[in-house]
């Protein structure tokens, strides 16, 4: 795994109640047990690391939310399109 | 088992508070018998300009030790602090109950938990985080733990109680009606038990600054009644109680601490700071009335007092109106001289002082009296409690805006 993808697993295990230390990027998030208000305050967070905006209405079921990948690929695609690099990575 | 209105006897079987001066009922207790001052010097976030730099806080709550033990209730650990002091203090009252959690027959249980202001501090930090620091967001929990439901929702959700569930609001007199309105539904058979209550938690520097605005802050501390009070000293916490039928009580062996016997509210349709004779006045009746108990049957009277130059006079005479000759044998304390003004929270801390009263015979002292008023003349207990054979207590709550509300409370019915 990657900066990114490590990252966004250190920000998933902060928000689950038993962390686990066995998460791929091939895990599903309902795997994890995040419920919807989780997933708030995870996107909130990943949107603090890396300084982006991850389009997400809680009404509506994402693709980009279904597998920890899934979740590292459209963070990674959001960096790109800021034109920047992960350089925020950490902030 | 009924009044002689015909409508059911409402009886307290647990009670749970959260003050500066102990932060569950025997400790609070505790405090009161010591004349403890639960006023300090104001902290825990930058005092910047401010001018009023004290406040009855409550230091260190451990809301993770007193809350980690919920069970249906994940997320109260993040909620607003507001409503970790409504949680601590009805789960203190729910183990004290002895009722089964979740309840039984939940549609037929109530919880009614209000809030003067709701998560203030919570807005503060999230319009900081906006306007000051410029950020893109607020924290996503921000919504949650501002609505001044949470803490209603937070102790249903971790009690299971799935009857009526919402806030009371009426400033100083919220605890009271939410207190009041629960006496009313358990009464008229809408439920058989109830969790009622308030819980405030609102000193941050905002609200320190509106406060302070209105210039009814005393830069040195809370003395009711005296002759050098300047104003009232702001506190937080919550005081909760379980009501329930007597017949339900008696019929399950609970240990029943009081008996509600009379509800009394009134507004004074006339102004929003300076109260008036006549509001107060007939909330004494009415809750007297209803208790079917003739004023001299009063032993000790928790007053309002706030300590502000208006309230104490007012609530003096008021007072002098229902109770006549009595006025001067009866009891009055105003225990906020120890435990601060928590605003909403207010008539739910004293509720349970009013009945710790009755339980020990012994009456709260009203302390830092030490030069009366000679406008506020009667026995307020200067000072330090004492024994007196208590039987039956007065609880006053009046509110900015003359929303005046009043309690009875009698003995375990024999």
């Amino acid at each position: 795994m990657d900066e990114v993808a490590t990252k966004i697993v250190e920000i998933l295990k902060k928000h689950m109640k038993e962390p686990r230390d066995d998460i791929a990027l091939s895990t599903e998030l309902q795997d994890l047990s995040i419920e919807s208000l989780d997933l708030a305050m995870i996107v909130f967070d990943i949107e603090d690391s890396f300084g982006i905006e991850i389009p997400y209405n809680a009404n509506e079921e994402v693709e980009d939310f279904k597998t920890v990948g899934s979740v590292v690929e459209k963070v990674r695609e959001l960096i790109e399109s800021k034109g920047g690099s992960a350089a925020a990575a950490g902030a | 088992m009924t009044k002689s209105n015909g409508t059911r006897r409402v009886v307290v079987t647990g009670m749970g508070a959260v003050t500066p001066i102990g932060e569950t009922v025997p400790q609070l207790w505790a405090g009161v018998r010591e004349a403890k001052c639960g006023v300090s010097e104001l902290g825990g976030f930058p005092l910047e300009d401010l001018k009023v730099l004290i406040a009855a806080q409550i230091k260190n709550f451990d809301h993770k030790a007193r809350l980690k033990h919920f069970e249906r209730d994940k997320i109260v650990l993040h909620a607003d602090r507001y409503s970790w002091f409504a949680a601590a203090a009805a789960d203190e009252a729910m183990k004290q109950s002895g009722l089964k959690i979740p309840v039984e027959d939940p549609y037929r249980a109530a919880c009614i938990v209000g809030s003067g202001a709701g998560g203030l501090t919570t807005y503060e930090t999230a319009y900081r985080d906006l306007f000051i620091h410029n950020k893109r967001a607020t924290h996503p929990l921000t919504l949650l733990r501002i609505i001044g439901s949470s803490a209603a929702a937070h102790v249903g959700i971790e009690f299971g109680i799935k009857g009526p569930t919402f806030a009371t609001c009426s400033a100083c007199s919220t605890a009271t009606h939410a207190i009041g309105i629960a006496y009313d539904y358990i009464r008229h058979g809408l439920v058989d038990r109830a969790i009622a209550g308030a819980s405030e938690s609102v000193i941050n520097y905002g609200t320190m600054k509106a406060w302070q605005a209105l210039h009814v802050l005393s830069p040195q501390g809370c003395f009711p009644f005296s002759k050098n009070r300047n104003g009232t000293v702001l506190g937080e916490g919550a005081g909760i109680l379980v009501l329930e039928t007597l017949e339900n009580a008696e019929k399950r062996g609970a240990t029943i601490l009081a008996e509600l016997m009379g509800y009394g509210q009134t507004s004074d349709a006339k102004d929003m700071v300076n109260p008036g004779v006549e509001g107060p006045r007939e909330a004494m009746r009415m809750a007297l009335a209803d208790a079917g108990l003739a004023p001299e049957k009063i032993d000790y009277l928790n007053a309002h007092g706030t300590a502000t130059a208006i309230n104490d006079k007012n609530e003096t005479n008021a007072i002098k109106e229902v109770f006549g000759d009595h006025a001067r044998k009866l009891a009055v304390s105003s225990t906020k001289s120890m435990h601060g003004h928590p605003l909403g929270a207010g008539g739910g801390i004293e509720a349970t002082l009013c009945i710790k009263a009755i339980q020990e015979n012994w009456v709260p002292p009203t302390i830092g009296l030490t030069e009366p008023d000679p406008e506020c003349d009667l026995d307020y207990v200067p000072n330090q409690g004492r024994d007196r054979e208590v039987n039956y207590v007065m609880s006053n709550s009046f509110a900015f805006g003359g929303l005046n509300t009043v309690l009875v409370f009698g003995p375990p019915p024999a």
